[in-house]
């Protein structure tokens, strides 16, 4: 009953979909607002017919109802209760259900506030959003229904991919899928505004930008969160292994960094609106180009839980939006000319650009290496694999010169800066890189490429810590308290000092790369139970194992106990299991975790007596990566917090023909 | 002097302390068994798509551990031990891809394509920004309340005379 309800109303949400999508864009063309406005209200019927098919999904999910195929495949009754919550989108069907789902509640929140604020752009912006929606609906609908029922009824279902047993995947699938179509939306805020012809006017910029910095942190939290899963599942010890589908969703994540910057200076200056309308449509086709890989594109991945047939569909579709874009952009191109024009070569606006140009030679660069297995395969019948040596070696550099680029940049003056001001507003910063780095080289670090990247995140966050205590000393020398002073300051200028908090939150994340990629250490150790052995402080006794047999799967936990330099860390568990049905092993590593260093074991492999091997690994900093994620949604959301405006002059209301025009 | 001497001093010990305590266990790890974590990391499984012998828990991934570390202790050199692998599974098996003959493609390009992109950059930057005679550098107004209700009415006329223009060149 509930089921057929949610399989009744996708094609319903579909027809809408559809409907608003050409409604909307047929009424901003002709300048129809009754048209527009019909199609704005049948837009917002969408996420309620949706959220019927979702719950009719999930309730299919939770009631074990295997008559439903997409149920009948990735569930079964052995699973752990919780996650017949969220089973619903650990396929193809269901998570494209979960993204159109999500995708039609932000963009009507967008559209909300577009239709009050931006009356001429908002039916085109509306109506690429709700095309956006009516494929994704149409794939549904048609090629991937999840609601489909099968002839007959089987006694259980085939199970849940047993990697996707882990806390993370309540929140990193649902994370990451929103943070690839959530690019949809300031593209379709800057696409609309081009259609409409008012890209010369920088009307869009303030919500184009609130959106793209929503979008960005779903995408940068979707992305911290799919490192820590990795790390604490996958037991490898690593985070990010350039995989092509860890590619595919930091691309667009690069694109939408460079966005969110450039953003600023037409904000501030009125430049650069043709290239931010380049950049947000590069990022939505590296977004599309994500879920491409994702659904069983040609490039093979640990990742692909969603496999299909039906990639091809999505390069279709975005191979339809970068021309579609390019044919607007030739087509309005005589709106976009700059209000003002770039002062000097050293300015904060050539900082972005350069900023901007790096950022997206890193997305290339990941995008060539993603797909040159393929274009090796197709050219030259040779498969070649392009993996992490690659990506490091040429990506690394480029990131360095970034980090190195945040610190420096913020310092420039909007305009013109001489080469003196720079000079002697690096004084600190570069004093504390220098003395930070001779420190270590007496610690005894010596590797080039480790102490360089110190020193540019020590220039970054010394830059930062020294204009906050600057400004917050001057504060305070006029009467307000330490903290008072700090926290005016911030909120004085927000998308600033916001910016600074994401600065310092990227530092803490180049540090946590910095240490476990140089100075991890990593052994396998062959143990008996009642067996100890130590690693650099840590010593580690093996006491022994449980052995247990669950319907799905055998799991052998070990326990060890373990000490710091003497003093007791108590108990430490790691486990492994066997997936029966799958034929697949998931480990869940036992990790102690501090500031300075992770202590991690994962077993490899155990034997009948008990004999096992551990690996083991001490990682320096990794926890400053995990502690960064707070810090990036307090810095985002602090430089999105809309400034309270003045009360408004007093100005003669205009009058406005147009709409009795048409 | 003092404004970062607040700050630097405890950074400079957390950072000394964390060096001194990974090298001391960096030191603990048996060359060979270096040597060989560093082929694993390099050598593709071929059975598992985009993990490397050293992250799959693949049953093939672990014998080819264990071959690697039979061979360093036979005395093999690194590059012998990937080329042993490339003869068995083929160039594919290893994650960095060859630097000869078609395939230096792949590492050329993203160096040459950077520095193009930043050489048009400076081009593009020294184009704009090439001072323009007759500019004046800032300009102050000062205005009443009725100028300036009088300025915003002008200037919005001004808008929607340019608005009917686009208009009539959307048509």
């Amino acid at each position: 009953m509930i089921v057929d309800a949610g399989a009744l109303a996708l094609p319903i949400a579909m027809l809408a979909a559809a409907y608003a999508g050409a409604g909307s864009l047929l009424g901003g063309w002709r300048r129809a607002p009754a048209l527009a406005l019909s199609a704005r209200y049948g837009f917002y019927t969408v996420p309620a017919l949706l959220a019927i098919a979702t719950a009719a999904l999930v309730y299919a999910f939770v009631s074990q109802d295997f008559s439903v195929r997409y149920v009948a495949e990735n569930s079964n009754r052995a699973m752990p209760a919780a996650y017949t919550w969220v089973a619903f989108y650990a396929g193809n069907a269901g998570s494209l259900l979960f993204i159109a789902f999500v995708f039609s509640l932000i963009s009507v929140a967008a559209v909300r506030g577009l239709a009050s604020k931006l009356k001429q752009t908002a039916p085109y912006s509306t109506g690429l959003m709700a095309l956006t929606l009516a494929f994704f609906l149409g794939v549904i609908t048609f090629l991937a229904n999840p609601l489909e029922r099968l002839p007959f009824i089987p006694p259980d279902g085939q199970g849940i991919n047993p990697l996707l047993v882990h806390f993370g995947m309540f929140i990193h699938p649902p994370m990451q899928m929103a943070g690839l179509i959530s690019v949809a939306l300031p593209f379709s805020i800057a696409m609309g505004a081009l259609l409409a012809g008012r890209g010369g006017r920088d009307e869009w910029v303030d919500i184009g930008r609130a959106w793209g910095m929503v979008s960005w942190l779903i995408l940068t939290i979707g992305l911290l969160l799919g490192s820590w899963w990795a790390y604490t599942i996958l037991g490898w010890g690593g985070y990010w292994a350039w995989d092509p589908v860890e590619n595919s969703a930091l691309m667009p994540w690069l694109a939408m960094t460079a966005f969110v910057h450039s953003i600023m200076v037409q904000k501030r200056r009125g430049m650069f609106r043709g290239w931010n309308i380049v950049l947000v449509t590069v990022a939505f086709t590296l977004a599309q180009m994500g879920m491409f890989i994702n659904r069983g594109g040609p490039v093979p991945s640990v990742h692909s839980f969603a496999q299909s047939t039906m990639g091809w569909l999505f390069l279709a579709f975005m191979g339809f939006t970068l021309l579609g874009s390019l044919a607007a952009f030739a087509w309005r191109m005589n709106t976009l000319k700059s209000r003002e024009s770039l002062d000097s070569m050293l300015s904060r606006e050539s900082a972005f650009l350069a900023q901007n140009v790096l950022f997206l030679a890193v997305a290339f660069a990941t995008l060539w290496g993603t797909v040159y297995p393929v274009i090796s395969q197709a050219s030259q019948d040779v498969t070649i694999t392009v993996g992490e040596p690659f990506f490091n070696r040429v990506n690394g550099p480029v990131m360095l010169a970034l980090v190195l680029l945040m610190g420096v940049g913020p310092l420039l003056p909007w305009r013109r800066a001489t080469w003196l001001l720079v000079i002697k507003a690096l004084r600190v910063p570069i004093g504390a890189a220098a003395v930070t780095v001779a420190a270590l080289v007496v610690a005894g670090v010596h590797r080039p490429v480790a102490l360089a990247a110190v020193a540019v995140v020590v220039i970054a966050v010394a830059g930062i810590a020294h204009e906050w205590a600057r400004g917050t000393r001057s504060r305070h020398r006029k009467g307000e308290s330490y903290p008072v002073a700090f926290g005016r300051l911030l909120s004085g200028n927000r998308p600033r000092y916001g910016g600074y908090v994401v600065h310092l939150a990227i530092s803490m994340l180049a540090i946590g790369a910095v240490g476990s990629s140089f100075y991890e250490v990593q052994r396998d150790f062959s143990m008996e139970p009642g067996d100890s052995r130590s690693l650099g402080r840590y010593t580690f006794q093996y006491v022994g194992f449980d052995r247990s047999r669950y319907s799905d799967r055998d799991e052998v936990v070990a326990e060890f106990a373990a000490s710091v330099n003497g003093s007791d860390l108590g108990s430490m568990r790691a486990r492994r299991s066997f997936y029966r049905e799958f034929r697949m092993s998931s480990t869940r590593a036992a990790i102690r975790s501090t500031p300075l260093e992770d202590f991690y074991i994962v077993p490899s492999e155990f034997e009948e007596g008990g004999r096992a091997v551990f690996r083991v690994y001490v990682n320096p900093l990794v926890w400053w990566m995990w502690a960064s994620g707070p810090l990036f949604a307090l810095g985002t959301l602090l430089a999105l917090w809309p400034k309270r405006e003045p009360a408004p002059s007093k100005l003669p209301a205009p009058a406005r023909p147009e709409t009795a025009r048409a | 002097m003092s404004s970062y001497r607040t700050f630097l001093s405890p950074l400079l010990i957390a950072l000394a302390a964390v060096a001194a305590v990974s090298c001391s266990a960096q030191g603990e790890v048996p060359d060979l068994e270096r040597r060989a974590q560093e082929i694993n990391r390099s050598v593709m499984c071929p059975v598992c798509p985009g993990e490397s012998i050293d992250q799959s828990q693949h049953p093939l991934a672990v014998q080819m551990r264990g071959v690697v570390d039979e061979k360093l202790r036979e005395g093999w050199r690194d590059g012998q031990v990937k080329r042993f692998f490339v003869e068995r599974y083929g160039p594919s098996v290893l994650l960095e891809p060859p630097a000869q003959g078609v395939h230096l493609a792949v590492w050329i390009i993203p160096p040459v394509g950077i520095a193009l992109a930043l050489a048009a950059l400076y081009l593009v930057v020294r184009l704009m920004a090439r001072p323009r005679s007759g500019r004046a550098e800032s300009i102050e107004v000062r205005m009443s309340a009725d100028e300036r209700g009088e300025y915003a009415a002008r200037v919005e006329a001004a808008l929607l005379a340019d608005d009917r223009r686009d208009a009539g060149a959307g048509r």
